[in-house]
């Protein structure tokens, strides 16, 4: 049995990696395997140099780096088909849950939240970049890597819009506006110049460009579902002619009346938050009279949640409910109560945002018609 | 994709054996308990009677891919100034080890019957 010393295990060692070996695992079985066949088969007096270069080439066929190419191979390759399978399992349950949670919606059913919210985020955070791992995997070229990225990315920014746009997250249009934005001056410019040099998918390229540039030209003219200018405008004379009715039932009443603690708390308070409405949506404490020449038009929409982030919006609501309770309680006649039930007073004062502009001046209106028509009596 | 011809055997085809070195070598783990590389190469040519010689070139790709599947484990011990590295079976592998060498044996007795090889007598 032939006894190594340390500088020619050092000599193996370096020899190995020289060849390219780079993982360390492999250098160190290599090297042991090498040192056993060594002292094993080498005759105690042999040469070690001409008998290592003898022996070095029964690990390859051409290169010693062959081993780590192979052994790399096999491991992505586990990995490959794993990520494949969770890739092509996510991809369907959230196609499912998708679906599901929109039909839920659309009936609006329970529920409906929790599965296009599972259904989005296992989209958007597992099946597209699985898609990108995989398949930038299968393919060379730099550029082309650098497109399916961006694609990726665009794909997971539309689809977390489409959940802020579902669920009434803040920020949700910015958030559509920079996916539609990304998609178009980045995506579809860099797609369509790396299509069109290559002859072989130059028409393929031109045709998916244009479907792109019109699916793009679809999701933007559906970011703001708003109604038309007819619709607000009749809105607008609805809240106008309501006001109307009000103070002319106002004025049949007496100043003592009006200026009784509770009966001018309720109306302070309602008067406060429309004009708070209103401040915010025109800028000016009430509508005009000439609102349509101004165009101080007030568009129907949620009354944002930032709308309320100084919180004088929720403040004020908090109050109303409660004036509204203490002269409920002071009424002796149920018919002259002011309904609760069903209205604006029933909602928690922080959820106000979902409710739509138009819909909370007319509850404003109407409770302030209800406190007069009770007071007449 | 896989480079067949890493398998030196004197005997048999590249081909007859591409497939069966994960199977060998997770029977000669559940027979030894342990065994390092050059262990089992040459375990292969002794019981074999030198009729199937496992290249390293296809051994060390299998038994870091098997350990990463969790079927083999590995133990590392202090050979002077170098480094053993000691591949058992994990309990996965043990179950693994079983279902292969049973697959195979299967495969055996289907080929037999396609191929009509009489069993050789004496």
């Amino acid at each position: 049995m032939y006894t190594l010393s340390e500088q020619q295990i050092d000599f193996i060692l370096s020899d190995i990696k020289s060849r390219g070996v780079e993982m360390t695992d492999l250098q160190v079985g290599l090297l042991d395997h090498i040192c056993c066949i060594v002292e094993c088969e080498l005759e105690p007096d042999g040469d070690f140099e001409s008998f290592y270069r003898k022996t070095i080439p029964r690990f390859f066929k051409r290169e010693l780096r062959e081993i780590e190419e192979e052994t790399i191979l096999l491991l992505t390759f586990k990995h490959y088909y794993a990520m494949k399978k969770v890739m092509i399992i996510t991809g369907v349950v959230s196609t499912a849950l998708f679906i599901l949670g929109s039909l839920f919606k659309i009936m609006h059913w329970p529920g409906a939240s929790v599965l296009l919210f599972s259904g989005i985020v296992s989209a958007s955070l597992l099946f597209l970049p699985l898609l990108f791992i995989l398949k930038t995997r299968e393919s060379n070229s730099r550029r082309d890597k650098l497109v399916l990225g961006i694609g990726i990315i665009f794909g997971i920014l539309i689809s977390l819009s489409t959940m802020f746009k579902i669920m009434h997250w803040p920020y949700a249009n910015v958030l559509w506006l920079i996916s539609l934005g990304t998609m178009f001056f980045v995506f579809i410019p860099l797609y369509f110049f790396t299509g069109i040099r290559n002859t072989e998918i130059k028409t393929n390229t031109i045709t998916s460009t244009i479907m792109l540039v019109l699916a793009v030209g679809l999701l933007f003219a559906l970011t703001s579902l708003k109604p038309s200018y007819q619709v607000t405008k009749g809105n607008m004379y609805t809240y106008l002619n309501n006001e109307l009715l009000l103070h002319k039932m106002q004025s049949k009443l007496s100043d003592s009346i009006q200026n009784t603690g509770m009966v001018s708390s309720i109306n302070n308070n309602c008067e406060s938050i429309k004009e708070l409405i209103i401040q915010y949506e025109i800028g000016e404490k009430s509508i005009p009279a000439d609102f349509e020449a101004k165009d101080d038009i007030i568009k129907e929409g949620n009354l944002s949640n930032d709308f309320y982030d100084n919180g004088k919006g929720v403040q004020l609501l908090y109050d109303l409910k409660k004036a509204v309770g203490q002269y409920n309680s002071l009424v002796k006649l149920e018919e002259n109560k002011i309904p609760v039930v069903n209205t604006i007073l029933e909602t928690d004062p922080s959820k106000f945002g979902l409710y739509s502009n138009f819909s909370v001046l007319n509850s404003l209106v109407q409770i302030q018609m209800f406190l007069a028509s009770s007071e007449m009596n | 994709m896989h480079k067949i011809l890493m398998y030196i055997c004197f005997m048999y085809s590249s081909e007859l054996i591409k497939g069966t070195l994960k199977t060998i070598v997770l029977k000669l783990l559940s027979d030894n308990q342990k065994m390092y590389g050059y262990e089992i190469t040459q375990k292969v040519k002794e019981l074999t009677g030198d009729k199937i010689q496992l290249t390293e070139g296809a051994l060390y790709p299998s038994l870091h891919s098997l350990e990463a599947e969790g079927i083999l484990t590995t133990e590392v011990v202090n050979i002077g100034k170098r480094v053993r590295k000691y591949y058992s079976l994990t309990k996965k592998g043990k179950s693994t080890s079983q279902e292969k060498v049973s697959e195979f044996a299967d495969f055996m007795n289907t080929m037999k019957f396609l191929l009509d090889i009489k069993p050789q007598v004496g």
